[in-house]
């Protein structure tokens, strides 16, 4: 029975259809800010990752792609830094530099609000807020899923 | 006595329990470092599962019947 309640103890994952909480973080390197609700009105791609996890640092080149591929007054992307220590992901962005905002939530009060159960997680939100996809873990081959998500929800 | 050790067996149970906890997806930060794992070259890991199972006629692994000539 305890383990039981360990294991249903999680926040409930938030999914498609649901409202993605609104946040406020500092950034990575501790020079400013980032708001999810800036970017209300543009569709916005939420990246969580961290150093330690190898498939969040093969799809962050990917993501910067789609990035420089899409409109900026249209499309956002904004990534949320689960390090513990800042060292290794400042490290990783100095060699893989991103054109995207980073936030730091070295304490996962983030993650825990968004329900994520695997490391990656990306969320697809509309441009009212509203999550419509959600992309769990990272492998070969779903940046092209992933343009494909994006461009289909640019274009309603 | 007996009821004084059964209340203490509980009790040491409850406390361990205490320590117990699930570990989420963004906390996995020292468990993912190359010193935390359970094998340290996991090469080296396979080839030894490798000669264990044969050695010991089992296939797959560690479990279950058959093989024994090492060429799975």
């Amino acid at each position: 029975m305890f383990f039981f309640f360990l294991m249903t103890s999680q926040a409930s994952a938030l999914g498609a259809g649901d409202r993605a909480p609104d946040f406020a973080a500092p950034t990575l390197d501790g020079a400013g800010r980032v708001e999810l609700s800036d970017y209300r009105g543009k569709v916005v791609y939420l990246d969580f990752w961290a150093s330690w996890c190898a498939p969040c640092l093969k799809a962050i080149p990917e993501i910067e792609e789609i990035r420089s591929e899409l409109p900026a007054d249209a499309f956002q992307v904004v990534a949320v830094n689960l390090d513990q220590k800042k060292k290794k992901a400042l490290r990783f962005l100095e060699k893989h530099p991103i054109g995207y905002p980073s936030a730091s939530d070295p304490k996962g009060r983030l993650p825990e609000q968004f329900g994520l159960e695997t490391m990656p997680t990306s969320y697809l939100i509309d441009a009212e807020g509203v999550i419509r996809y959600v992309h769990p873990g990272f492998k070969k081959g779903d940046g092209s899923k992933l343009r494909h998500e994006i461009r289909a929800l640019l274009e309603k | 006595m007996r009821r004084i050790l059964t209340i203490a067996a509980a009790a040491a149970i409850l406390i361990t329990l205490g320590g117990c906890t699930v570990v989420k997806p963004w906390e996995r930060d020292l468990l993912a470092r190359r010193d935390m794992a359970f094998e340290s070259d996991t090469l080296e890991a396979a080839r030894e599962a490798h000669i264990y199972f044969s050695k010991e006629a089992s296939m797959p692994g560690g479990s279950g019947g058959g093989g024994g000539c090492g060429c799975n």
